[in-house]
């Protein structure tokens, strides 16, 4: 029950902070700003819809645009500059080693969102990556990708558009 | 809550492992753990696949687990090597 408690109490900052930070990160910001959360908001009153049309369905369209639009793509805890769980500082951090344009979303911003995420990719936790449209997996993969050199290959051809020197 | 024993007995239950080892890094709360699988079931499968086996055999505490951190997911094969060196000697 404490738990319980405690992690509601948890996700309320979680989701104050990321209303409040989440519109630095520019790409997003044509999705992030169609619903403002009030801090003060009960939940009984949030609006239910997220995005224009709030349908599964065009939350599922907007993933696979991501994936699409972005070679790499991490749907995280936080954003990148200050991702809110260790596992998302952990796949960012491993990520920015390649100097590749990284794609974000902050899934604690929207529920729904995750949660169209998840079906998606039929992957339970957070982050998730996806490199060239391909599901890649959560931070213990990355890892383990980075570290055995694969990654490398995978990130090769988008490599350098950010630092061509 | 999910417990440690939780995790273990559906892990050996569904991926029939010889290794197994899972820690409660949430310091008891239960909803942080770590896991290193070593299963026959993982042969030929690719690491996604592997994780993806891995987070379907516990689909029941995932509901409640918020991080599962999964350090290995090896064949037998593939565990034996690394075992003799020094950092692997928990099970001795």
């Amino acid at each position: 029950m404490a738990a319980l408690l405690s992690s509601r109490f948890l996700k309320g900052i979680a989701n104050n902070w990321a209303s409040a930070s989440g519109y630095q990160h520019g790409m997003m910001r044509s999705y992030s700003t169609t619903v403002p959360s009030e801090s003060d908001t009960h939940d009984d009153f949030k609006p239910t819809q997220k995005v224009p049309s709030g349908s599964t369905a065009s939350l599922k369209d907007i993933v696979e645009n991501d994936v699409k639009e972005n070679p790499v793509m991490i749907y995280m805890k936080g954003v990148p500059e200050a991702p809110q769980c260790g596992f998302s500082s952990l796949a960012v951090r491993v990520l920015q080693q390649y100097n590749v344009p990284i794609g974000a979303r902050n899934i604690l911003e929207d529920q729904d969102l995750k949660n169209a995420v998840k079906s998606f990719s039929h992957w339970p936790t957070f982050p998730q990556i996806f490199i060239k449209g391909e599901f890649i997996g959560g931070s213990d993969i990355i890892l383990n990708m980075h570290k055995e050199g694969q990654l490398e290959e995978k990130l090769k051809d988008v490599s350098g558009n950010q630092n061509s020197q | 809550m999910v417990t440690k024993e939780q995790v273990e007995a559906s892990l050996t239950s569904k991926l029939k492992p010889i290794h197994l080892e899972v820690n409660d890094i949430s310091g008891g709360c239960g909803s942080s753990f770590e896991v290193e699988v070593v299963s026959e079931q993982f042969e030929g499968k690719r690491l996604l696949e592997r994780h993806r086996m891995v987070n379907a055999a516990l689909e029941e505490e995932m509901k409640e687990i918020h991080a599962l951190s999964i350090k290995k997911a090896q064949t037998p094969q593939q565990w034996k090597p690394s075992q003799d060196s020094a950092t692997q000697a928990k099970d001795a």
